[in-house]
């Protein structure tokens, strides 16, 4: 048994006010969705499903979140390909690029979304190259901003990880690939996930970057929302909030699964 | 169906675009200019031709208005003309056009406010003459003049600039523009942020009625500041939440949503505004620089957006008054009083767009410093 320090009540007390400053956003758009009256206003005016139903029977809402969740979907799996590959180059690397190349990851998520998109939407219609207001001219956009995410988190993982496994199992015949795949990537596995995670929200609810990028007859979620509250202000928009936090909830609990699955099987 | 212009026009423009190309190619000309010669040829007199399967790239506006647009007018357009739309709803367009200048337009036809596209005509060549484009509308030759007052593009509704008030909190009702600074509306009044169209009209409205004329901009500022403090709202969506809520008894807004509040059962009326009669707009444009069979595309849909079938539909649904004179107002509008004669068509006013946009960064930073007090 660990012997812990005893928390402070006014550590705890600052804890949990922030803690109910970050839902508290969440509980208020779930009301919101839930309100009975003709706008979108908080407290609401009674409650009922009536909004949920709209959202439901809602042929643009629908189509929004079933194409912003194929977005998300796929930016995150190419991000976190791309990005895994990448911090186990920058965290190996001794080569001096690797500490401006980190930099240059980074900076999409320093640049403002709108610019990102502006400046890719300006790159893509000059060098007439069939990608403006196109899926893939999209994908790139969001990959470029979820990407930094996965380097940060499994960037982070690979920080202390001890080499001396990986060469042990070389040395016992295993092959590079199955050194990888047996010990480093199970090892890192946690920084994955999270790195998956944090793309897909980041993804899932892009809406700077999209702004520029968007595909004709095509809308994210996040575009749907703004239009609608733009013209109607009704409680659609906060309705089709509910669902996106819980595909948002059901994404991290299934990938918290997933790699407490891999661990178990590990052990 | 073909028209008559389309098969005398292939004749002639399959010899001269032959010509033309072989030619060009002996000159090292760019292909794209005898496809903008071309275009200029492009020729809609009315009906329906087969478009071939050709793409027509469209910006409007989303969510239930596109909803609305697609059921009643393009669902139906794309099978009688063999097309397919695209339809963009992602605003604004200015910068869409700009970044890929006049000869790469995103869109044949982009629906519009005014302050926006009068400073998107003035970036670049970048629209059909507007003389051009009536040529090629048959139905408008039933329009009221205002649609074309602008020289830039078809005006096909619209609605008009007022002040909402809570009938049960204002008492008298609201009589004249300048009513809105009265003492007992401080703190209860709304307009909205600088970037919003209805703010940027309610300004201008405020320099003339103030001021000299519209261009007295000090006039203006003096005004905004006068009716400080006052609740400014993003969207006349939250403007509607507002009121309703009655947190605002008083705000700019246009009779189409006052209308739709007063439908709803909300105790809202309108104040339209006489002194000056502005109008919010939907304009549209079609690009300058396009292939022949999207050019009459466009021209086709553009005349059916004034047909008075659909006019009808977009007075119903949207509460938008017509622009083409025959249209009879349906009866959400008629019991508000509106009407579609010469009479209440006459004395609209557009502001001079150029100057506000010549001036807009000066007014948004002073308004803005104004509203943040």
């Amino acid at each position: 048994m660990r012997d812990e320090a005893p928390v402070s009540p006014v550590f705890k007390a600052v804890a949990m006010l922030t803690l109910v400053l970050l839902l508290l956003p969440v509980v208020i758009v779930v009301l919101a969705g839930l309100n009975a009256g003709e706008y979108l206003t908080f407290p609401p005016k009674g409650l009922s499903l009536r909004w949920v139903t709209a959202f439901l029977g809602s042929a643009t809402f629908m189509s929004a979140y079933i194409y912003s969740f194929v977005l998300a979907l796929v930016s995150t799996l190419i991000s976190t390909v791309l990005g895994t590959l990448a911090s186990l180059y920058l965290s190996r690397s001794r080569s001096g690029a690797a500490a401006a190349l980190r930099g240059f990851f980074m900076l999409p998520v320093v640049l403002p979304g709108v610019v990102l998109g502006l400046a890719l939407y300006i790159f893509y219609v000059t060098t007439d190259i069939g990608l403006a207001r196109t899926f893939a001219g999209l994908l790139i956009g969001h990959v470029l901003v979820t990407c930094p995410f996965v380097i940060a988190t499994v960037t982070a993982s690979m920080v202390g990880f001890d080499l001396s496994l990986e060469e042990a199992a070389r040395s016992l015949g295993a092959s590079p690939w199955t050194a990888f795949r047996k010990i480093t990537l199970r090892l890192i596995a946690p920084g994955i996930s999270a790195g998956a995670i944090f793309a897909f929200i980041v993804s899932f609810g892009q809406f700077e970057t999209t702004l520029f990028l968007t595909v004709p007859n095509h809308e994210p979620l996040p575009m749907a929302m703004y239009i609608s509250l733009r013209y109607k202000f009704e409680p659609t928009a906060a309705a089709a909030g509910i669902f996106a936090i819980a595909l948002v909830a059901l994404s991290t609990v299934v990938s918290s699964r997933l790699v407490s699955l891999r661990r178990v099987f590990r052990a | 169906m073909t028209s008559s212009s389309e098969r005398r026009g292939a004749t002639r423009r399959g010899f001269l675009k032959g010509t033309a190309g072989l030619a060009a190619m002996g000159a090292g000309v760019n292909l794209f200019n005898i496809n903008h010669a071309w275009s200029a040829d492009a020729v809609y007199e009315g009906g329906v031709f087969d478009a071939g399967g050709a793409t027509l790239n469209i910006a409007e506006w989303g969510g239930f208005w596109e909803e609305i647009v697609r059921k009643e007018m393009l669902d139906a357009f794309e099978k009688d003309f063999n097309c397919k739309i695209v339809y963009e709803s992602s605003f604004p367009w200015f910068p869409k056009f700009v970044a890929g200048g006049p000869e790469k337009p995103p869109f044949a036809i982009a629906n519009w406010n005014y302050g926006e596209m009068f400073k998107t005509a003035a970036a670049g060549d970048f629209f059909t003459p507007l003389d051009e484009v009536i040529e090629n509308l048959p139905n408008a030759k039933n329009i009221w003049p205002f649609a074309t007052a602008t020289g830039v593009g078809v005006t096909w509704s619209y609605t008009r600039y007022c002040y909402a008030y809570r009938t049960d909190l204002v008492d008298p009702p609201i009589k004249t523009f300048k009513d809105f600074w009265e003492e007992k509306f401080a703190g209860k009044r709304g307009t909205y942020v600088t970037s919003n169209g209805l703010q940027m009209d309610f300004f201008i409205a405020a320099c003339a009625l103030f001021g000299k004329d519209q261009y007295d901009l000090a006039a203006g500022y003096e005004a905004m500041k006068q009716a400080m403090p006052m609740k400014i709202s993003d969207f006349t969506g939250n403007m509607q939440t507002l009121l309703e809520r009655g947190e605002v008894i008083v705000a700019v807004q246009h009779d189409a949503e006052v209308y739709q509040m007063m439908d709803k059962g909300i105790k809202v009326a309108p104040y339209l505004w006489e002194e000056k009669k502005p109008i919010l707009t939907q304009t549209k444009t079609i690009s300058k620089y396009l292939e022949p069979v999207q050019k009459k595309l466009a021209y086709a849909l553009l005349n059916l957006t004034l047909d008075p079938k659909l006019q009808s539909v977009m007075c119903e649904k949207f509460y938008q008054r017509p622009v083409n004179k025959d249209v009879v107002v349906t009866p959400n509008l008629a019991s508000k009083g509106v009407t579609n004669t010469a009479d209440s068509t006459a004395g609209y006013w557009t502001p001079d767009w150029k100057s506000y946009n010549e001036n807009e960064a000066d007014i948004v930073e002073t308004v803005n410093g104004i509203f943040a007090g």
